[in-house]
Protein backbone atom coordinates (compact mmCIF):
# COMPACT_ATOMS: atom_id res chain seq x y z
CA UNK A 1 0.00 0.00 0.00
CA UNK A 2 2.97 2.53 0.98
CA UNK A 3 4.48 2.23 -2.46
CA UNK A 4 1.44 2.39 -4.15
CA UNK A 5 0.62 5.37 -2.36
CA UNK A 6 4.61 6.53 -3.40
CA UNK A 7 3.44 6.41 -7.18
CA UNK A 8 0.33 8.38 -6.53
CA UNK A 9 2.31 11.16 -4.81
CA UNK A 10 4.69 10.97 -7.80
CA UNK A 11 2.12 10.80 -9.98
CA UNK A 12 0.64 14.09 -8.29
CA UNK A 13 3.46 16.32 -7.21
CA UNK A 14 3.00 18.11 -10.67
CA UNK A 15 0.02 19.07 -9.65
CA UNK A 16 0.34 19.36 -5.87
CA UNK A 17 3.20 21.90 -7.01
CA UNK A 18 1.37 24.22 -9.13
CA UNK A 19 -0.96 24.71 -6.33
CA UNK A 20 1.72 25.80 -4.03
CA UNK A 21 2.88 28.10 -7.04
CA UNK A 22 -0.30 29.71 -7.28
CA UNK A 23 -0.55 30.34 -3.32
CA UNK A 24 3.26 31.89 -3.99
CA UNK A 25 2.11 33.81 -6.57
CA UNK A 26 -0.94 35.22 -4.62
CA UNK A 27 1.47 36.31 -0.88
CA UNK A 28 2.95 38.01 -3.61
CA UNK A 29 0.73 40.09 -5.11
CA UNK A 30 -0.86 40.45 -1.48
CA UNK A 31 2.92 42.10 -0.86
CA UNK A 32 2.47 44.51 -3.62
CA UNK A 33 -1.18 44.93 -3.19
CA UNK A 34 -2.20 43.79 -6.54
CA UNK A 35 -4.37 40.81 -5.60
CA UNK A 36 -7.13 40.25 -8.07
CA UNK A 37 -10.46 38.94 -6.81
CA UNK A 38 -9.77 36.48 -9.44
CA UNK A 39 -6.15 35.48 -8.14
CA UNK A 40 -8.09 35.29 -4.39
CA UNK A 41 -10.29 32.77 -5.69
CA UNK A 42 -7.98 31.35 -7.40
CA UNK A 43 -5.68 31.21 -4.24
CA UNK A 44 -8.89 30.01 -2.61
CA UNK A 45 -9.20 26.88 -4.51
CA UNK A 46 -5.87 25.89 -4.30
CA UNK A 47 -5.53 25.81 -0.80
CA UNK A 48 -8.76 24.18 -0.34
CA UNK A 49 -7.37 21.10 -2.47
CA UNK A 50 -4.28 21.09 -1.05
CA UNK A 51 -5.84 21.06 2.71
CA UNK A 52 -7.88 18.11 1.13
CA UNK A 53 -5.21 16.13 0.27
CA UNK A 54 -2.26 16.52 1.70
CA UNK A 55 -2.97 14.80 5.15
CA UNK A 56 -3.99 11.77 2.81
CA UNK A 57 -0.04 11.46 2.00
CA UNK A 58 0.84 12.05 5.84
CA UNK A 59 1.59 15.62 5.30
CA UNK A 60 -0.83 16.69 7.96
CA UNK A 61 1.12 20.22 8.95
CA UNK A 62 0.41 20.50 5.22
CA UNK A 63 -3.44 20.47 5.33
CA UNK A 64 -2.87 22.25 8.85
CA UNK A 65 -1.26 24.94 6.80
CA UNK A 66 -3.31 25.14 3.84
CA UNK A 67 -6.75 25.44 5.94
CA UNK A 68 -5.37 28.91 7.14
CA UNK A 69 -4.56 30.25 3.96
CA UNK A 70 -8.19 29.43 2.74
CA UNK A 71 -9.79 30.88 5.83
CA UNK A 72 -7.58 34.14 4.93
CA UNK A 73 -7.97 33.81 1.34
CA UNK A 74 -11.71 33.38 2.01
CA UNK A 75 -12.47 36.80 3.74
CA UNK A 76 -14.62 39.13 1.95
CA UNK A 77 -11.61 41.87 2.18
CA UNK A 78 -8.37 41.38 -0.18
CA UNK A 79 -5.47 40.41 2.50
CA UNK A 80 -3.84 43.11 3.75
CA UNK A 81 -0.17 44.10 3.65
CA UNK A 82 0.05 42.98 6.83
CA UNK A 83 -0.54 39.85 5.82
CA UNK A 84 1.86 39.66 3.35
CA UNK A 85 4.71 38.42 5.22
CA UNK A 86 2.23 35.24 6.89
CA UNK A 87 1.19 34.38 3.68
CA UNK A 88 4.43 34.21 1.89
CA UNK A 89 5.82 31.80 5.31
CA UNK A 90 3.13 29.23 4.61
CA UNK A 91 3.32 29.48 1.21
CA UNK A 92 7.11 28.76 1.96
CA UNK A 93 6.58 26.01 4.27
CA UNK A 94 4.09 24.08 2.00
CA UNK A 95 6.76 24.36 -0.89
CA UNK A 96 9.49 22.91 1.05
CA UNK A 97 7.26 19.65 2.38
CA UNK A 98 5.89 19.20 -0.67
CA UNK A 99 9.82 19.24 -2.02
CA UNK A 100 10.61 16.80 0.80
CA UNK A 101 8.72 14.48 1.07
CA UNK A 102 10.05 11.15 0.34
CA UNK A 103 8.06 9.21 -2.49
CA UNK A 104 7.99 5.71 -0.63
CA UNK B 1 -28.16 -28.17 15.04
CA UNK B 2 -29.44 -27.02 11.90
CA UNK B 3 -30.04 -23.61 13.01
CA UNK B 4 -26.91 -23.70 14.26
CA UNK B 5 -25.38 -24.85 10.82
CA UNK B 6 -27.23 -21.76 9.48
CA UNK B 7 -26.06 -19.16 11.43
CA UNK B 8 -22.33 -20.57 10.79
CA UNK B 9 -22.76 -19.94 7.39
CA UNK B 10 -24.45 -16.69 7.71
CA UNK B 11 -21.35 -15.62 9.73
CA UNK B 12 -18.99 -17.10 7.17
CA UNK B 13 -20.51 -15.09 4.52
CA UNK B 14 -20.49 -11.87 5.91
CA UNK B 15 -17.14 -12.48 7.91
CA UNK B 16 -15.64 -9.34 9.44
CA UNK B 17 -11.70 -8.65 8.82
CA UNK B 18 -10.87 -6.27 10.65
CA UNK B 19 -13.94 -4.23 11.00
CA UNK B 20 -14.31 -4.18 7.45
CA UNK B 21 -17.39 -6.23 5.52
CA UNK B 22 -15.84 -9.01 3.50
CA UNK B 23 -18.58 -9.80 1.29
CA UNK B 24 -17.87 -8.23 -2.13
CA UNK B 25 -18.81 -4.55 -2.07
CA UNK B 26 -19.15 -1.89 -5.12
CA UNK B 27 -18.32 1.37 -4.73
CA UNK B 28 -18.68 4.26 -7.12
CA UNK B 29 -16.61 7.71 -6.27
CA UNK B 30 -17.36 10.88 -7.77
CA UNK B 31 -14.84 13.71 -7.42
CA UNK B 32 -13.00 15.99 -10.07
CA UNK B 33 -10.12 15.54 -8.46
CA UNK B 34 -7.91 13.59 -10.41
CA UNK B 35 -5.39 12.47 -6.92
CA UNK B 36 -8.31 12.29 -4.54
CA UNK B 37 -10.42 9.56 -6.76
CA UNK B 38 -7.47 7.60 -7.47
CA UNK B 39 -5.97 7.39 -3.66
CA UNK B 40 -9.77 6.56 -2.66
CA UNK B 41 -9.69 4.14 -5.25
CA UNK B 42 -6.52 2.76 -4.08
CA UNK B 43 -7.60 2.47 -0.33
CA UNK B 44 -10.87 0.58 -0.97
CA UNK B 45 -9.22 -1.42 -3.67
CA UNK B 46 -6.37 -2.57 -1.61
CA UNK B 47 -7.40 -2.15 1.71
CA UNK B 48 -10.88 -3.88 1.70
CA UNK B 49 -10.93 -5.49 -1.75
CA UNK B 50 -13.73 -3.80 -3.43
CA UNK B 51 -14.52 -3.15 -6.88
CA UNK B 52 -14.51 0.59 -7.77
CA UNK B 53 -16.08 2.51 -10.50
CA UNK B 54 -14.98 6.25 -10.81
CA UNK B 55 -16.72 9.29 -12.23
CA UNK B 56 -14.74 13.02 -12.42
CA UNK B 57 -17.86 14.72 -12.10
CA UNK B 58 -21.75 14.69 -11.01
CA UNK B 59 -23.38 14.11 -14.58
CA UNK B 60 -20.97 10.54 -15.20
CA UNK B 61 -21.64 9.88 -11.66
CA UNK B 62 -25.35 9.96 -11.95
CA UNK B 63 -24.99 7.96 -15.05
CA UNK B 64 -22.22 5.76 -14.02
CA UNK B 65 -24.48 4.81 -10.34
CA UNK B 66 -27.29 4.52 -12.74
CA UNK B 67 -25.50 1.53 -15.41
CA UNK B 68 -23.56 -0.31 -12.00
CA UNK B 69 -26.00 -0.01 -9.21
CA UNK B 70 -22.73 0.13 -6.63
CA UNK B 71 -23.45 -0.50 -3.17
CA UNK B 72 -22.30 2.86 -1.85
CA UNK B 73 -21.69 5.96 -3.30
CA UNK B 74 -18.77 8.34 -2.02
CA UNK B 75 -19.71 11.16 -3.57
CA UNK B 76 -17.41 15.08 -3.22
CA UNK B 77 -18.78 17.77 -2.45
CA UNK B 78 -16.95 20.83 -4.07
CA UNK B 79 -17.10 20.34 -7.91
CA UNK B 80 -17.31 22.06 -11.11
CA UNK B 81 -21.07 22.02 -12.69
CA UNK B 82 -23.14 20.14 -10.72
CA UNK B 83 -21.90 19.73 -7.19
CA UNK B 84 -22.10 17.64 -4.53
CA UNK B 85 -25.71 18.20 -3.04
CA UNK B 86 -27.14 18.81 -6.60
CA UNK B 87 -25.70 15.44 -7.44
CA UNK B 88 -27.20 13.85 -4.79
CA UNK B 89 -30.73 15.25 -5.31
CA UNK B 90 -30.31 14.06 -9.07
CA UNK B 91 -29.89 10.47 -7.55
CA UNK B 92 -32.26 10.72 -5.31
CA UNK B 93 -34.59 11.93 -8.30
CA UNK B 94 -33.86 8.57 -10.44
CA UNK B 95 -35.78 5.17 -9.53
CA UNK B 96 -32.66 3.09 -10.51
CA UNK B 97 -30.36 5.37 -8.48
CA UNK B 98 -32.91 6.66 -4.97
CA UNK B 99 -32.05 3.81 -3.03
CA UNK B 100 -28.54 3.86 -3.11
CA UNK B 101 -26.78 5.33 0.07
CA UNK B 102 -24.41 8.28 -0.55
CA UNK B 103 -21.68 9.29 1.80
CA UNK B 104 -20.37 12.87 1.25
CA UNK B 105 -16.71 13.66 0.98
CA UNK B 106 -15.79 16.95 1.96
CA UNK B 107 -12.76 18.94 3.43
CA UNK B 108 -15.14 21.83 4.64
CA UNK B 109 -15.27 21.50 8.05
CA UNK B 110 -17.15 24.34 9.60
CA UNK B 111 -20.44 23.39 11.32
CA UNK B 112 -22.94 25.68 9.45
CA UNK B 113 -21.64 23.33 6.10
CA UNK B 114 -21.66 20.23 8.40
CA UNK B 115 -25.42 20.60 9.22
CA UNK B 116 -26.38 21.89 5.58
CA UNK B 117 -24.67 18.70 4.81
CA UNK B 118 -26.52 16.32 7.68
CA UNK B 119 -30.22 17.81 6.41
CA UNK B 120 -29.79 16.89 2.57
CA UNK B 121 -29.94 13.28 3.64
CA UNK B 122 -27.46 11.64 3.07
CA UNK B 123 -26.09 8.65 5.07
CA UNK B 124 -22.72 10.20 6.40
CA UNK B 125 -20.13 12.71 5.93
CA UNK B 126 -16.63 12.14 5.56
CA UNK B 127 -13.56 14.09 5.81
CA UNK B 128 -10.69 15.01 3.81
CA UNK B 129 -8.07 13.94 4.20
CA UNK B 130 -8.70 10.32 5.04
CA UNK B 131 -6.94 8.27 5.98
CA UNK B 132 -6.38 5.58 2.84
CA UNK B 133 -5.66 2.41 5.43
CA UNK B 134 -8.78 3.74 7.45
CA UNK B 135 -11.35 4.62 4.65
CA UNK B 136 -12.83 1.49 4.13
CA UNK B 137 -13.93 0.88 7.59
CA UNK B 138 -15.44 4.63 8.11
CA UNK B 139 -17.71 3.40 4.77
CA UNK B 140 -18.15 -0.27 6.56
CA UNK B 141 -19.34 1.48 9.76
CA UNK B 142 -21.13 4.25 8.87
CA UNK B 143 -22.83 1.70 6.30
CA UNK B 144 -23.22 -0.72 8.81
CA UNK B 145 -22.17 -3.33 7.13
CA UNK B 146 -19.78 -4.47 9.89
Amino acid sequence: MSQAMGRLWVRFLPEIRARVAILEAAAEAVAAQNLTLSDQEAAKAAAHKLAGVLGTFDLARGTDLARELEATYSRESVPGRDSAKKLTSAAVDLRAMIETRKSM
Amino acid sequence: MVNGAVDNAAAALDNKVGGISAVPRKILIIDDEDDIREVAALSLETVAGWEVIKASSGAQGVARAAEHRPDAILLDVMMPGMDGPATFRELRRNPDTAGIPVLLLTAKVQGNDQRRFADLGVEAVLFKPFDPLMLPSQISDALGWN
